[in-house]
């Protein structure tokens, strides 16, 4: 009986709680997984018992992917959450949609003093500070002691390595080829991506120095040629690499399987002696401007910054916290040899700009510095295309345009249909057809409702979306802009690599080659399998329809895997057969051909089914005329089976036309456009403007409508012509 | 132009043996009916000597030359087929030029056989139509054509007339015996029908199971007919057939049939032998003193003629009557006369024929 009334109490409680002025919610955001979850939960878990036991905190782990995204959606709609934790680049892009809120003035010079000068400058803009620097991620230096013998202070004493260590070993590996990695080369000759003003600097003398640098370490067989994350982990596991440039990532894969010791980056000799100075990303907890309880959230996110919570993120999470006191007052973290490495190694990196052009800069980058290191022209060459291509991407968006006008004729068009559709209605025949078939429409009523819907509104929007420019989110009307954008190579020359012409020419050959193959691949499949003397035929056909089976990204991926050039199958073949391997996606011929052999594999099959089923309906007595009138069997295919397939592989090279000029995953997954984007297709290239380049979506839409009105046309012809 | 010489042709598929020894000649310039019932071989045969199918044993000779392992293409002959086998995607005029441009005559040498062709066979006005924009009998001329345009040594036709109407076989049926005057070629003709078979041979060969029962010129096959299978598969209606036993005053007698027969012809025949009388209906008519009695059931007035169908003793029976006479009336009885000479013997067990038979093939 009391048990029950307390029961019954305890659940008043808790219904009134959340209403009640006491008993206060607050909402975290983060993108975190395992052990950094943990301690981020532990934290405010320790916070709330602490100080606020009255404080329901709901801490949500969201999807990396989609983060920024989810953010920006929810935030404006009340929604977010009080209070996130996110990296420093991305406050421009927040700031400028208004979501976030300061959370101290830079003028309290005492609190700012708390953190790390980096992470304090990474957060720092226009006289606030906009989150509680929590954490810093940058790259060290990784050393295995048995190879390492005596101190390494610059880049020299790596290479001095090379003739101690066998062939096969390395004395330095990392990711030669990544903007990400080679931005500590770029920062020590005075160079970079971007300055504070969105200007690309990855361009002019010291980054070709640093571009230079590099080659001389490939040169001297100091650093391996293109390697992968997983060929950078494998090498210093297994011993075959003295030293690695790497992330706290690294560390957790090694465990305790190998020796080594971290500390921060080497100096260059050639740059008057600096350091290698890495790009840093600072976590801090933001405060939206939405909060319900801003107040609060304040006060939660600057718990966070404090003591007792860094040393529990650095214990449990291996963060390297920004919090100075943190280090100061536990030895523990003091002792710990990775995480204060890699503090070390935090104080002399860059915060990564945060100047919402660097989304535009990665691309441009990456493909210079991949296209001086294979080699392909000069360096400066490389450097100045890479220049050029940020020009093109980040080229002043289209003016705003009055749409009134246009608003105008879409308004007169309907109503000139509304009008004649009216007329229609009083004409009396037309009523009594329309009468007549009037069960007829309920009957395709849903479907045409369900189509309209699905398809037809889309495809509307898209179009319309292509008379749109974005910035910064929001989205205004510039008429055709985009389309003469498109069609003038956006003033360029007119087969520019990127140029809607060159890329178009691209997919001509792409599609002709692939559609030759794919006819003659199936053509003589389906006339072997056709073979009346043949055995086992339903297994054969079942294994050749197999490739068609498959999801296409499935087949795409593991045809990349087999071009890869250390790893793959195709190099393994090669020099098996006392060939070279061969740098596939180097050169635009060979990056072809392995889109190409995808794609023929993946799309043989349709043609083979379609002329299994064509060749069963010619009769045999043809072929017996044929033979008796003299025709040799070479006479025969070409007199008799060619033309009687023509039918009905007419509209199956129609449909395969349409399928391989969109073939989007196949040159996304297995070339990605290498080299240098030369590789892409027109699809390939709408998805770059809208997903990587400054999400340009009125362009992108605009070339998705060139590329609709393209096939379009040459269905109709084809169709017209028979 | 060329002979045409068979020798112990065999032919297996599978576990059915299909042609079990065919030995045949056709002249140079003869024409050849090959006829049977369904399963006969006589198709198999015709493919075996165009080369479409390959003989398991025996040979195949085009006047001098052995072509049985030479291909379809080496063999100077054309086709005419039961579907017509006309390309689809060819106007008349290309589906006639095709043998001629594979064999590289050059064009103006084919524009004159085309015209020449399409003159002879009545399609000048269809030349540049598709086969599906015709209809059957005018394929059937195209297909035709397409055999003549080539001037081959043999003709082969496969039955190219079983997918027309009655009324335009019998029409190409003449066009057909015209062209093969016209034409003087050898030509090997397979059918099913034994009034094309009558009406186009020169040479008539009944073949049974593989074999070649009896071959011949088509008036002798038909009134001296080696057995029983050959007797009622040529005629139409067919043949009819009474048990009887040889009388002892050169008559037979069975059950409702006493006739006297031609006993010169069957000099090896000993009163009380049994023996089974084949009766053509065109060979018997009413008589009051008619010793075969047939019990009329069913009357079928044709007009000029009539046929009365019914039993004569326990057998089905058929006889021809005058249509212009006054008719039976089912249930009624009615005696008929049949000529001595009209009356053939077969042996009841073998089915042979019992006069002093030329050997059989």
């Amino acid at each position: 009986m009391r048990a029950s009334l307390a029961a019954l109490l305890l659940l008043c409680v808790g219904v009134l709680a959340p209403g009640s002025a006491w008993a206060q919610r607050l909402v975290l955001w983060h993108a975190y997984r395992g052990d950094e979850q943990r301690a981020l939960e532990g934290a405010v878990e320790a916070w709330r018992r602490a100080a606020h036991p009255g404080v329901t905190v709901e801490v949500l782990a969201m999807p990396f992917e989609s983060y920024a995204s989810k953010l920006e959606s929810a935030i404006p709609h009340g929604n977010g959450p009080d209070l996130f934790i996110d990296a420093h680049e991305r406050v421009t892009s927040y700031r400028a949609r208004g979501l976030l809120a300061p959370v101290a003035s830079l003028g309290e010079a005492e609190y700012t003093a708390r953190f790390d000068d980096t992470a304090v400058r990474a957060f720092s803009s226009d006289g606030s500070l906009w989150a509680v620097p929590l954490s810093v991620k940058c790259v060290a230096l990784y050393l295995n002691p048995a190879l390492v013998h005596g101190e390494v202070r610059s880049l020299a004493d790596l290479e001095a390595l090379r003739s101690s260590l066998p062939r096969d070993s390395y004395p330095l590996v990392y990711e030669a080829s990544s903007a990400y990695f080679h931005a500590a080369f770029a920062h020590a000759f005075g160079s970079g991506y971007l300055d504070e003003r969105g200007r690309y600097l990855f361009v002019g003398d010291g980054a070709e120095r640093s571009v230079a640098r590099v080659l001389a370490m490939l040169d001297a067989r100091t650093i391996p040629e293109e390697a992968s994350g997983t060929l950078v982990s494998q090498l210093f596991l297994t011993g075959h690499a003295a030293a690695a440039i790497s992330g706290p990532w690294l560390a957790a894969e090694l465990g305790d399987r190998v020796r080594f010791t971290v500390q921060p980056l080497p100096t260059v000799p050639e740059a008057e002696g600096r350091s290698l100075e890495p790009f840093a990303t600072v976590e801090g907890a933001l405060l939206s401007a939405h909060a319900r309880e801003p107040a609060l959230a304040r006060v939660l996110a600057r718990a966070l910054g404090e003591v007792p919570a860094a040393v529990t993120r650095a214990r449990v999470g291996r963060q390297v916290v920004a919090t100075r006191e943190a280090w100061e007052r536990s030895p523990e973290l003091a002792r710990d040899p990775v995480l204060s490495a890699f503090r070390r190694a935090s104080m002399g990196a860059r915060p990564m700009p945060t100047h919402a052009r660097m989304r535009a800069a990665w691309e441009p980058a990456r493909m210079a510095l991949a296209k001086a290191l294979r080699r392909d022209g000069t360096v400066r060459a490389a450097l100045d295309e890479g220049a050029r291509r940020f020009a093109d991407v980040t080229r002043p968006l289209p003016r705003r345009r009055d749409g009134t006008l246009a608003l105008l004729a879409v308004g007169a068009a309907a109503l000139g249909l509304c009008l004649s559709a009216l007329r229609r209605a009083r004409d009396p025949d037309y009523r009594i057809a329309l009468r007549r078939s009037a069960s007829a429409y309920l009957w395709v009523g849903h479907a045409a409702l369900a189509v309209g819907l699905l398809v037809v509104t889309p495809v509307v929007i898209g179009a319309a979306t292509s008379l749109y420019a974005t910035e910064s989110g929001r989205s205004y009307y510039v008429g055709l802009a985009n389309y003469v954008d498109i069609l003038i190579a956006r003033g360029g020359p007119l087969l520019a690599t990127g140029s809607f012409y060159r890329v178009l020419l691209v997919t001509c050959l792409w599609t002709a080659v692939n559609i030759t193959l794919h006819l003659a691949l199936g053509v003589s499949l389906a006339l072997l399998l056709s073979r009346p003397a043949l055995r086992m035929k339903a297994m054969y056909r079942v294994l050749l329809i197999l490739p068609w089976a498959v999801p296409s990204y499935v087949t795409a991926l593991a045809w990349k895997g087999m071009f890869h050039r250390q790893f793959g199958a195709m190099n393994a073949l090669l020099v098996a057969l006392g060939g070279e391997p061969i740098s596939w996606f180097a050169r635009f011929s060979t990056a072809f051909a392995a889109n190409v052999a995808t794609n023929a594999w993946l799309g043989f099959p349709f043609m083979m089914v379609v002329t299994i089923g064509a060749l069963a309906g010619i009769p045999r007595d043809l072929y017996e005329a044929a033979s008796v009138d003299g025709a040799t069997s070479w006479q025969q295919f070409w007199k008799i089976t060619v033309p009687m397939l023509r039918p009905s592989l007419g509209p199956a090279v129609a449909l395969g036309t349409i399928w391989t000029f969109n073939q989007f995953n196949v040159v996304f997954l297995v070339s990605g456009g290498e080299p240098d984007g030369e590789t892409e297709i027109l699809v390939s290239e709408a998805y770059r403007w809208a997903f990587t380049r400054q999400a340009q979506y009125g362009y992108a839409a605009a070339y998705s409508v060139l590329i609709f009105g393209l096939l379009a046309l040459a269905t109709r012809r084809r169709g017209s012509a028979r | 132009m060329a002979a045409l010489t068979l020798r112990g042709v065999r032919k297996v598929l599978g576990e059915n043996t299909i042609l079990r020894g065919i030995d045949l000649r056709i002249e140079d310039g003869e024409f050849a009916v090959l006829v049977g019932p369904s399963g006969c071989g006589k198709s198999t045969l015709l493919r075996t000597v165009a080369g479409l199918e390959e003989p398991d044993g025996g040979s195949v000779a085009l006047g001098d030359r052995d072509v049985t392992r030479a291909a379809p293409r080496d063999r100077d002959i054309a086709m005419v087929f039961q579907s017509y086998a006309l390309y689809p995607h060819l106007t008349v005029r290309d589906n006639l030029a095709f043998g001629l441009r594979l064999r590289q005559v050059d064009e103006a040498a084919i524009a004159a056989r085309v015209a020449e062709v399409s003159k002879t066979l009545d399609i000048a006005h269809l030349l540049d139509r598709l086969p599906k924009e015709m209809s059957g009998g005018q394929r059937q001329r195209v297909a035709m054509g397409r055999a003549i345009a080539r001037r081959p040594s043999v003709f082969l036709f496969d039955e190219p007339l079983s997918n027309l109407d009655a009324a335009l076989r019998a029409q190409v049926r003449v066009e057909i015996k015209k062209l093969h005057q016209s034409l003087g070629a050898t030509m090997l003709y397979v059918t099913h029908d034994q009034v094309e078979a009558m009406t186009l041979a020169d040479r008539l060969v009944v073949l049974n199971a593989g074999r070649v029962e009896q071959q011949g010129p088509p008036l002798e096959v038909y009134r001296r007919p080696v057995s029983r299978f050959v007797a009622a598969f040529l005629g139409s209606p067919s043949m009819n057939f009474l048990p009887a036993k040889i009388a002892s005053d050169g008559r037979v007698e069975g059950d409702g049939v006493s006739l006297a027969y031609d006993a010169a012809r069957y000099p090896a025949l000993k009163p009380g032998d049994p023996v089974e009388v084949g009766l053509r209906p065109h060979d018997v008519s009413p008589a009051s003193d008619g010793r075969v009695t047939l019990e009329v059931e069913v009357m079928e007035p044709m007009g000029f003629e009539a046929y009365a169908h019914g039993t004569v003793g326990a057998q089905g029976f058929v006889a021809r009557l005058d249509g212009s006479a006054a008719l039976p009336r089912p249930g009624e009885r009615l005696a008929l006369h049949a000529d001595a000479g009209s009356v053939l013997l077969f042996h009841p067990e073998t089915g042979r024929a019992l006069d002093a038979a030329e050997p059989a093939a």
